[in-house]
């Protein structure tokens, strides 16, 4: 599809001890816009996956690899991490380590300064980042005294900045309270429609997330074993067997489907649900 | 001791005249002050010196964290005047008391003044290269970061039983790894994504830096940096003509 | 629930006091009473003092004013070393503790100032390897495991000293559904040994199916102590705690606003199950 921001041709990567492949015979397509759901077992390889779409693998971590990522037009392999990484921006799963300067400010202009930004560009992207991700306040704290909520915020602005065509978060909810998890949620939906970029999140918190999402991406034991429309998915055999931690109303939705007592399509949200229980009213 | 003396190293936010001097003069203020003192052995120059950098420390409104630091050195400095007593006089031991106070306080200004943000920055101004500049003050940003993950090791293996005071030297040294061992591992792994964050962000891209944050040196930096230069010239010359001074100027103790 | 009321509690904590050196103060006037036996989860925003609190449990943190008894006595007194054979606590990151040559040197480790016989403590360290499904990598470096292992292997390395009571920092944290399970049937194992289990959580989904007694802290104080579906379930504490409604309750308030009489007090995934299975069970055979 022309479509395509990612995609991999027949990819495997081990690390170079390993004999085992830690992602194997992947073959995957983002297309742009979208918010998509990156979801498997703890160890299923997405952490591996989602440092292979900036070519963070296998440059930065040796190893062997076979086939190629192509990001935008460009080869993972061949092309230096730091050109991709104006097309991808990756969000890692503990934001202080990714928090390096000793003010907000500092830390957005950052990515900026790298890629020789003149300064006046720098000042209108930071100023647009800052606006969208609602740290106006913090601007001259120390990133490492803030609070988990805001600091992810602060590196989806620092990322932002560079201005990337898809946004990955690494398990961003994971530090978080439930409200600072659902508002982080939020935030990325809405950067999502407001900046037509595609999101692609890795969560084991599926509740929170799933009305939000498009497209889903099962991954097990380094395989991709489906990537589909979010109702495809829900609807499948496969989201059923991994263990993964079912929103509640995908669980109470597949037992009655079971005995035969729910026709529709599995719900992702509960006003989903209420389509279907309207009826039985 | 260590803690408190750590303390009075970490910057400050106010707004006095001497913040909001351009780091470089700064530095420049911490080496010259300390050649400075260096230069003598004897008491009333090296007094005389030591009081020249008092008001600087009043404008700076440092006067806590100041004393915090000397109040530090306390162990150290009884030390130094049972040893220098012993061997020397008394006299030398009071003289090297004060260089290190000059020392210590010329450092301890700079530090309590300048924003770890500046340090990297000057460093830059001074045709320092980027990577370098860089790691200095990644180094200040994560020390606070690894302080903490030492506290939290020691609360994890404490809750498992582990003991800190253990009988016996060797005993003692293996009583560190289960310290040591976790801090080492998680500085790694946090090295290796601190890596990761930064090549995502396009750290190391061939194209030529831009810099969001300039410095600017303003008229209080030259008025000073010239104050430094006179300094230094007076204390040179007082050195070289030293046995011009009048006899007060040698004054020491009897001991 | 029973609770015998000539027993002891087994934890007391009373008028408590405790700021940081910085000035934070962290927990204010913290009144705590938990029996042996009993589950209880703590609840709240990040920096309410959650993490804090625990830590006086086994004398990590000496409150400034106020005592703590457990078994009845005051710890006061006590260091952490010998607290630690009754308080075991896990904290949030297992690599925090790791430091051996093997897994099996990593519990032996654990079980050193317990004052037992070699064959004890061979005994011990194989049953918990058994137990905890680590005895195939007995022989690895710990360093070596993954995620997942590793946090089980922190689990271990506390539950083989068998401390009376046990407490859990964020256990479920970045889990999933199958380390979850294992983790919630390892905590109703000691519960039948008559374990006391103190769970800090975020995970409310958890909470509401597997922990009967819950204590919401909000700025350094307990703002609601009581039975988790009374707790989860009321807004106003919801919103106090950061927190967010458990989506049996919002299922549950949705079916009701469209007219499906669903019991406000159903509270388990099977419980509603069961209720709607009933329901469209009686709807289909009435059209």
């Amino acid at each position: 599809m022309p479509d395509s921001i990612i995609k991999y041709n027949n990819f495997y990567f081990r690390y170079k001890k390993n004999p085992n492949y830690q992602l194997e015979n992947i073959n995957l397509e983002i297309n742009k816009n979208k918010f998509i759901l990156l979801a498997g077992e703890t160890g299923s390889g997405k952490t591996t996956l989602i440092k292979s779409m900036n070519g963070l693998i296998p440059q930065f971590y040796a190893g062997f690899y076979k086939g190629n990522v192509i990001v935008n037009g460009k080869d993972t392999v061949e092309t230096p991490i730091s050109e991709l990484s104006t097309e991808i921006g990756i969000v890692f799963q503990n934001p202080e380590n990714q928090l390096i300067s000793l003010d907000v400010e500092h830390e957005i202009a950052f990515g900026l300064e790298n890629i020789g930004v003149p300064k006046e560009i720098m000042e209108k992207r930071i100023k647009e980042c800052v606006k969208v991700t609602e740290i106006e306040h913090l601007l001259d704290k120390a990133p490492f005294e803030l609070s988990g909520g805001e600091q992810q915020r602060v590196a989806i602005a620092s990322i932002l900045a560079l201005e990337p065509k898809v946004l990955i978060m690494d398990e961003p909810t994971a530090l978080l309270d439930p409200y600072m998890a659902q508002k982080i949620i939020n935030l990325l939906k809405k950067i999502q429609l407001d900046q037509k970029i595609t999101i692609i999140i890795s969560e084991h918190r599926l509740d929170l997330i799933m009305p939000f999402v498009d497209e889903i991406i099962l991954i097990n034991e380094g395989k991709i074993i489906e990537h589909d429309l979010k109702e495809n998915v829900i609807n499948g055999n496969n989201f059923d067997k991994i263990h993964i931690n079912k929103p509640l109303i995908y669980s109470i939705a597949r037992r009655l489907k079971e005995k035969n007592l729910y026709k529709d399509k599995i719900p992702a949200s509960i006003p989903e649900a209420m389509e279907f229980f309207e009826k039985w009213v | 001791m260590s803690l408190e003396l750590l303390q009075a190293f970490k910057f400050r936010k106010k707004n006095t005249i001497i913040h909001n001097l351009d780091p470089r003069t700064k530095l420049l203020f911490s080496i010259f002050y300390s050649i400075a003192a260096l230069m003598f052995t004897n008491i009333i120059p090296l007094l005389l010196i030591f009081l020249s950098l008092i008001p600087i420390i009043f404008i700076g409104k440092m006067i806590r964290d100041w004393f915090n630091s000397i109040k530090g050195l306390s162990f150290l400095i009884i030390l130094i005047i049972i040893i220098n007593t012993y061997f020397l006089s008394l006299s030398y031991a009071i003289a090297m008391i004060l260089r290190i106070f000059i020392m210590i306080s010329a450092f301890s200004i700079f530090f309590l003044t300048v924003h770890p943000n500046e340090l990297a920055l000057s460093l830059i101004s001074m045709r320092v290269p980027y990577p370098y500049a860089f790691s200095f003050s990644l180094a200040f940003r994560f020390v606070p970061t690894i302080a903490l993950e030492a506290q939290y090791i020691l609360d994890a293996q404490q809750s498992r039983g582990y003991e800190m005071q253990q009988k016996g030297l060797i005993n003692q040294i293996k009583n560190l790894f289960p310290l040591l061992v976790p801090l080492i591992v998680c500085s790694i792994k946090r090295a290796f994504n601190v890596a990761e964050a930064l090549e995502s962000r396009a750290f190391g891209s061939i194209k030529e830096r831009t810099y969001y944050y300039a410095l600017k040196f303003s008229l209080k930096d030259w008025i000073f940096t010239m104050y430094l230069f006179m300094f230094l010239i007076v204390v040179i010359f007082i050195k070289i003509q030293f046995n011009l001074m009048p006899n007060w100027f040698y004054w020491g103790l009897p001991v | 629930m029973i609770i015998t009321i000539n027993e002891t509690p087994k934890i007391v904590i009373k008028n408590v006091y405790y700021t940081y050196a910085n000035g934070t103060t962290a927990l204010k006037n913290i009144n705590l009473s938990v029996n042996e036996g009993e589950l209880i989860g703590i609840m709240g925003m990040n920096g309410a003092g959650k993490t804090t609190l625990i830590r006086t449990l086994n004398g990590l943190i000496r409150p400034q004013k106020g005592n703590v008894y457990i078994n009845g006595e005051n710890i006061k007194s006590k260091n952490v070393g010998k607290l630690s054979k009754t308080v075991g606590i896990i904290f949030q990151n297992p690599n925090h503790q790791l430091f051996s040559n093997s897994v099996e040197d990593e519990i032996k480790f654990s079980l050193k100032n317990l004052n037992l016989s070699k064959s004890e403590v061979q005994g011990k360290t194989e049953m918990v390897l058994n137990t905890f499904n680590l005895g195939k990598y007995k022989e690895r470096s710990p360093l070596t495991l993954s995620g997942g292992e590793t946090k089980k292997l922190a689990l271990a390395s506390i539950v083989c000293r068998d401390p009376d009571i046990l407490v859990f920092d964020e256990p479920t944290l970045g889990q999933d559904a199958k380390e979850i399970e294992f983790f919630t049937d390892l905590i109703k194992n000691e519960i039948k040994k008559r374990k006391t289990i103190v769970i800090v959580t975020h995970n409310i989904e958890f909470a509401i199916e597997n922990v009967p007694r819950i204590i919401l802290m909000a700025n350094g104080e307990i703002i609601a102590d009581g039975p988790t579906e009374e707790l989860l379930t009321k807004e106003f504490l919801i919103n106090k705690c950061s927190l967010v409604l458990p989506q049996i309750t919002k299922f549950n308030t949705a079916l009701n606003s469209i007219g499906i009489k669903c019991p406000k007090d159903i509270r388990f995934k099977n419980d509603m199950i069961i209720f709607l299975e009933n329901y469209l069970q009686n709807k289909k055979v009435s059209t």
